[in-house]
Order: C-alpha cells, then structure tokens, then sequence
C-alpha cells in the first residue's frame, strides 16, 4: 500500500536528498503528485504509466498519490520518474519492500519503458552517496564521479524490476575509478614577440589578476587568451572533482576521468544576464561565471556585452560566490574565476593610435559603455599592439607555456604560505604586513597619487600586482621601485576624459 | 527706447537668427545700428537687400531684444565693438570678410604686439601637443601674441604654453561660440586665464553655441589676425587647411612643422612644406619670419632633469615616432621590465608622454 523511496534533486550545482512516497489506495481510480512539483515532475505521471503499460507491468487501477517529502519548496526534474514507478511496485507488491532498502532511483523514464539520463547526474548522485544509486546505462561514468557505494546500471524498467525482484542478476558495471587525463591546451610558445602581452599573462596567472587587454584587431587578443589556462597550476583533485560536478549540473558531458586542465569559457556577447551569472525559472542553473570556476571567463569584445550582464559580474567576482534569489528558492553557486576582458581601444580599431579617425569625445565614449566599477575590478589593464613582421615571420618562438607556469605555481606557493591566498585576494589591511614597500618605491607611488595618474583604489591594486612581479623574481621581502614602476605600467590610463591644468 | 546704446543695437543686429557676417555688414552700412533695428521691428521701411523671407522672420523680433542684449553684456563683461570703432582690431579694419561686430572677453589691447597664429589637428601626437606648447611659450616670452582657437590638441597646448610665461605679450583666441560658452568642457581653466591674461574673440553673441558651421568662419578671422600662420600637425583633410586657405588669400605667411611620413597628423603638414611652405623646427624659424632679432634670443631654460645614461638610449630609439613598449624593448635591446622602469622614470621628469599605450619621445 505504501512505499517510501530515496531520490535527489538539482539546485544550482549542487543536489539534495528527496523521499519519493507513493500511495495506493481503495477509491476512485486517480494519479496525482503533491508536494510542490514543477512541470517537469507532473508530466512524469503520464511517462510513468506509460512506461509501465509497455514494460508489461499492470497499472494499478486505483487511487494513486505521489508525495515529494519535505513539501514547501519546490523541485522535481524528470530524474524522480524511475523513483516514482519503483515506488508503485513496492506499494502494489510486485517488488518486495527489502529490495529498495538503501537503494536511491535517478533516472526518467522513456514512454518504452527505457531508463534515460537527466542533467546533474554527478551531484544528484553525491547527495545520496552512501546509498547504492541505480542509473541510467549512459550515465554510469558520469555518476562514478561521485563515488557512491555502489552504482547500479539498468537500461530498461523490465530489467530493474527484474534485478530488483532477484529474478536476474544486476548487469555489469564497468566501475573504473575516476582517472585523471591532462588535455591539450594552446603552447605560449605559438606567441611571437609581444613581450609585454607575455609579462602581463605570466602576472595574470600568477597572482589571478583580472586582466582587461586593450587593443586594436590582430593583436592576438584572444589567442592570448587561450593561452592563459595552460599557465595556471593544474586543479588540484577536489577542483577538479568540482569543475566536474558543475559541469554535470549544467547538463554538460562528463568523463569519468577528471580533466585537471583549468575551464577555459568565452562567452558570446549576446549572453543574457541569467546565461552569465546563473539562474532560470523551473531550474537554477549554473552560468558562465560558475563554469568558468577555477579557470578562466574570457570576455571578447567587451564593450558589445549589455550594460547589466557585465555589471552584474562585480559582486560575484568580489564575494567568489554567486548568490540566486528567486521568489521559491535561493541558491549559492561558486564563482572562483579569472576573469579576462578583450575590447578594442576605440571605433575604428585602427593599428596605430596617431592614425585614429575617431573623434576624441568617441573614444571617451567608447570606453565610458564600461562602469568605473568594473574597470576597477581589473588589476591588469595592458594595451597591446600587433606584433611586428619581424617576429610574425621570424623562426624564434617565445618561452614556451611550461617554463612559465613553473614559474607561476612557485608563486601561488609562495602566496599560499606566506598570506593563505593568492595575492590578488590581499585584503586591504594585509597589504602593508604581506607587500611592504621600500621609501624610494613609497615616493614613486606618492608622486602618481599627487599628480592624478593613480587613484586611491588603484594604489592597493598597483601593490598587489607588484607583489605578484617581486615574487616572480625572487624578491620575497620589501618591494622595491622597480616593481611598483612596472606594476603602474600594467595598468594603463584610460582616456575617458581629459582635464587641462594651466 | 531711450538710453540703449548704439553697440547695444549692434549686438542685437548680430544676435539676429538666420544673420551672417554679409548681410550684417550690408545692414551696418546702411544706417547706424539704431535705426536699422529700428527699421526691422517697427516695420517702418523696408530694408534693401534683405530677402523678403528673412525679413519675415526678423520681424518676429521683439523691440527690447537690444536692451536684453545690452543686460547680457554688461553683466558677462563682453565688450561689443563695432567696426569703425576706436578698439576695433586694427588688422581686421581692412579686410573684406571682416566681421561687423565682434564680442570680445577680456582686455582688448593686444592687437598691438606681433601675431602669430598656432593651429593644428584635435588629434594631436604627444610630441605635436609638446611642440606646441613650447612654441607658445617661447613666442609668448618674446612678445609675440599667440593667436589660437582654443579647440581640442594643438590648438589649446599653444595657450597652454603661453600661459606658463609669467609675462609677456597676451594670448588672443578666436572662438566659434559665444566667447562665454567654453567649448569643450574641459578647458573651462584654460578659457580662464586667457580671459585674465588677454582676449576672446567671436563674431557670435553671448550664449550662441559652437555650431559646425561656424568654425570655418571662426578660421577666418583666426587667419586674418595672424600675421603669420604655423600649423604644428594638421590631417591633410583637416579643419587646420581651412584656416590654411584663408591665411593664402589675405597674403598671410603659412608655416608648418614637419613630421614623420608615416603618421597621418604631419600629412597635412608635410603637403604644405612640399607645397613651399617654410619650415618651422624651432622658434627662431618663426621670430625670422616676423623680421625680428634673433640674436638676443635667452634659449629658454630646459627645466627638466636630464635623463640617465638609459634613458637616453630609450629617447634615442623612439626617433619621435609613436611608440609600443613591445617596440621600445625591441629597438632599445632590453627586457620589458627595464623598459617600464625607465619610461616611468623617463616620463616623471617629463621627457615622454603616452597616449593608450603609445610612447612619444618630447625631444624637440
């Protein structure tokens, strides 16, 4: 008459336990689910039946209820299906109630009576891990990323009722742990010449500066960027578990190997705000910024993104968390990411600045789409240029990108012993404990906060990345001139007005 | 209407809408100021040579508009002059296109020094604005009154170079507004030390904005005042040729500064010395052309500190073109790092400029 069975469903990134209730009982012959279901889950009703019609299984003709414990929030997602139709036969003693002991169901249900599998297959998984987790046969390597006890793989109704009710072995699961793979990620080395754009990655990475490149077309905007995942230190195994889990959420393919290479993202510009920072309707599901976790966001052209999607990046950015409110649910979902933004310097985009046809107040404007805020967000701002035909054409290639992130993981050492984080997360009252300055380095900094080239904000950031450039050389203690000097060279003056003293 | 006075009428004639320079001064030359505007809103006669649609929209006019006109002056401080006035510009006195009446914000006495006129591009390279300014400078210190249009680039760096001076002849600047309606915004400073120092011009009543259509005739009178024209950097399609064209047919000297080939602020520039212009590379080039002594000429004193051993190898490979640091360490054969050193250092003491990321050296 009644059956309790263990399922789960996907918030955000992450999955939560549900107990699937199901009652058949003496009345007038109905189906109904309670306990807040979305769309998705009421629809299970008629696969559910469906299902079992052509699975050969007898549909009780009675009064039905399906109840989602722990009614007052909202979920379902078709992966409760199978749960719901295990739980029909447990109530209607076709399959004995001892079998579902400790046994969690994520799968839907084809009309055929197939097993099929939903997005979030990892996490879902991970939330009932200590159960044995039946799944679709398509998605086993996803679910063995999770590391249940033990992972059941049917590919059809007929054959779970089968194995459920010991009539049939269970079928065999290929239950190889997760392995760890290195995928191909572009070689520094394919850069010629550029060195600035070389100083300013190797920085970028080092110390997970945010990075924004200025500069006209062909100077290799976004090659550089591609480039950049291949300078980062590998994930380490819980990252790259969760680069995992978040992809799986997102409904998108995971192997059973962990790819230890940082997520490279690049987002078209036509993204909408929900496609950028996460959310949606019936589901929460994770955006760019929660992909790009532990790796790179790359923005190209990021003047043509809307106003509101790049402002809503700030507050992500500076928490490392995305925070989701929706009238049914709230939801917080990472968003650990380098982020690092392409525009052009003007209109015209014309190679060299003296031959601009853009009228001076249309580069002011051009650069004025983007709020202070956000620039403020970028320690890096480096303008770059084409290459020359020199090094286009000539046989040198430039260090190659493995020399530079053994350079770059010694600094992440560093930073992580000496201050707990990286040195781009130095809080404010750190800096003067982690990133001493020497008198003449001081000076240097008073004379450009005097003048007006540097704000009070950009003074902290300008210690930071001068931080990064000394602990790249060696200079562990007291930062010298030379170091600020360099640091205030990355971050260029944007011309988005131009005062006249007399 | 009694009490207003005739520059008042003046002022409104010039204040009229659909009013040019031509049918102002055919108007003036037909009555004193009183009785055309008398003539205008009283509908009492009709008024040869002024087409009968025109007249119908200056007929609209309300009579007081000259009292209005008078107020607005006197509480800004612009002084109306007339021509035939005593204070009018001696040098516009003879000249066909002149224009009736001027507005003018400052001290009107500057038209008895020498006059040179510093022009060029908005689009100024760093070393253009710094050529510039130091010309303006050097000028102003030899008495020699920079005439400008205190527009973007070049045109404001010549003012700003005169007004560093601490004496010498006043800056006069010729502008397509109203002399009170600063444009752009932020040369509102700028605007006020001329002003203090010496003279706006502009055939346009307080309160008219700078229009595209009037910088052309501000050119003008900027070229007829000029006793000999410089252009520092100009495109060869540049607003700069107008002022060129107008300088040519009054007979005025032009002279540009030349510049590199590759860059399209000297094309216009190096036209005009292909074209036989005289050359301009340092002041004593210009005070020649006034027929003044260069002999006593003190070279100002370069306040700057003179760079390191480094910096002058970085100075030297820029060769005066636009820079990328990328090119810099390049030619310079040094890391990138040393490259930022010394161009930070290089540009503290002010021997380089950048602009988005392009390094220009200010030898000249």
């Amino acid at each position: 008459m009644f059956a309790a069975i263990t399922s789960a469903t996907l918030t955000g990134t992450s999955g939560s336990r549900i107990v699937v209730e199901s009652h058949v009982g003496p009345g007038i012959p109905a189906f109904t689910v309670v306990g807040l279901p979305d769309e998705g889950c009421r629809e299970s009703r008629d696969r559910v039946r469906a299902a079992m019609l052509s699975s050969g299984l007898e549909w009780p003709n009675r009064r039905i209820t399906i109840n989602l414990a722990g009614a007052g929030e909202r979920r379902g997602g078709a992966g409760l299906d199978v749960a719901i139709a295990v739980g029909l036969l447990v109530a209607t003693g076709v399959i004995p109630a001892e079998a579902v002991h400790n046994v969690a169901f994520i799968a839907e249900l084809g009309l055929d009576g197939s097993l099929r599998t939903t997005p979030g297959i990892a996490p879902l998984v991970a939330s009932v891990a200590d159960h044995d987790v039946v799944v679709s046969a398509a998605a086993v390597n996803e679910a063995l990323i999770a590391r249940p006890s033990r992972v059941r793989a049917v590919s059809s109704l007929c054959e779970l009722v089968s194995a459920l009710c010991a009539e049939a072995p269970w079928p065999d699961v290929d239950a190889e742990s997760p392995r760890v793979v290195i995928d191909d990620v572009p070689n520094l080395s394919d850069v010629r010449g550029q060195p600035v754009a070389r100083l300013a990655l190797e920085v970028a990475a080092a110390g997970l500066h945010h990075m924004l490149m200025i500069g006209p077309p062909g100077a290799g905007k976004s090659m550089l960027a591609k480039r950049l995942p291949g300078l980062l230190p590998r994930l380490t195994h819980e990252e790259a578990f969760q680069v995992a889990m978040i992809r799986s959420a997102a409904g998108m393919t995971v192997q059973t190997e962990l790819a230890t290479s940082p997520p490279y993202r690049a987002p078209h510009h036509s993204i909408s705000m929900v496609g950028m920072v996460g959310g949606g309707t019936a589901h929460i599901r994770p955006g760019e910024i929660t992909l790009a976790s532990h790796g790179v966001l790359f923005l190209d052209e990021m003047g043509e993104f809307a106003p509101s999607v790049l402002d809503a990046l700030r507050q992500p950015l500076e928490e490392r968390t995305v925070h989701i409110s929706r009238a049914h649910s709230r939801v917080e979902m990472p968003a650990e990411c380098l982020l690092v933004a392409a525009t052009n310097p003007c209109p015209c985009g014309v190679a060299i600045r003296a031959n601009c046809e853009c009228a001076p107040v249309a580069r002011q404007r051009y650069l004025r789409r983007f709020s202070g805020p956000l620039l403020d967000r970028f320690d890096l701002r480096v303008h770059l240029s084409r290459p020359s035909t020199n090094d286009l054409t000539g046989e040198t290639k430039g260090e190659c990108s493995e020399a530079v992130a053994e350079r770059v993981a010694g600094v992440h050492n560093i930073a992580r012993t000496r201050q707990g984080c990286v040195n781009s997360a130095i809080t404010g009252d750190m800096l003067d404990d982690v990133a001493p300055l020497d008198d003449e380095a001081l000076m240097f900094l008073r004379h450009h906060l005097d003048n007006g080239t540097l704000t009070g904000r950009g003074y902290h950031r300008v210690r930071r990345v001068a931080r990064t450039l000394a602990d790249l050389n060696g200079d562990a203690g007291v930062i010298s001139q030379q170091w600020v000097s360099v640091a205030l060279h990355l971050r260029a003056r944007l011309e988005t007005g131009v005062v006249h003293h007399s | 209407m009694t009490g207003v006075p005739q520059w008042a009428y003046a002022a409104a004639l010039a204040g009229l809408p659909l009013q040019t320079h031509t049918r102002l001064r055919r108007l003036l030359s037909l009555g004193s100021p009183e009785e055309m505007w008398n003539a205008i809103t009283e509908r009492s006669a009709p008024v040869p040579g002024v087409s009968a649609d025109v007249m119908s929209v200056w007929r609209s006019t309300e009579q007081d508009a000259a009292r209005r006109m008078e107020d607005l002056c006197r509480s800004k401080n612009i002084h109306v002059c007339v021509r035939g006035d005593a204070m009018y510009p001696d040098p516009l006195i003879s000249d066909p296109r002149a224009p009736a009446v001027l507005f003018a914000l400052g001290t009107l006495h500057p038209f008895t020094h020498r006059r040179v006129g510093i022009i060029g591009t908005r689009l100024a390279t760093q070393s253009g604005r710094h050529f510039a300014r130091v010309l303006g400078e050097q000028l102003t210190a030899e008495n020699v009154s920079v005439v400008s249009g205190l527009a973007r680039g070049i045109d404001v760096e010549a003012h700003l170079g005169s007004l560093r001076t601490e004496r010498g002849a006043p800056p006069i600047a010729v502008v397509a507004g109203g002399p009170d309606v600063v444009y752009p915004r932020e040369h509102e400073s700028v605007w006020r030390n001329v002003v203090e120092r010496g003279v706006i011009l502009s055939e346009f009543p307080p309160g008219a904005p700078p229009e595209p259509y009037k910088f052309p005739l501000r050119n003008r009178i900027l070229a007829a005042l000029s006793e000999v024209l410089i252009v520092v950097e100009s495109r060869s399609t540049g607003g700069s040729m107008t002022t060129v064209r107008e300088a040519m047919k009054r007979d005025i000297t032009v002279m540009a500064v030349p510049g590199s080939p590759h860059i399209k602020p000297s094309e216009g520039t190096n036209d005009l010395l292909r074209d036989g212009c005289a050359p301009v590379t340092c002041v004593d080039d210009v005070l020649v052309a006034l027929g003044l002594d260069t002999r006593r000429v003190v070279k100002g004193h370069d306040g700057r500190t003179p760079p390191s051993a480094v910096g002058l190898r970085i100075l030297d490979v820029m060769e005066n073109l636009p820079r990328t640091v990328d090119e810099v360490a390049l030619l310079a054969g040094m890391s990138v790092v040393d490259v930022a050193v010394s161009l930070g250092s290089l540009e503290a003491q002010g021997w380089v400029a950048q602009s988005d990321g392009w390094w220009e050296a200010l030898t000249r």
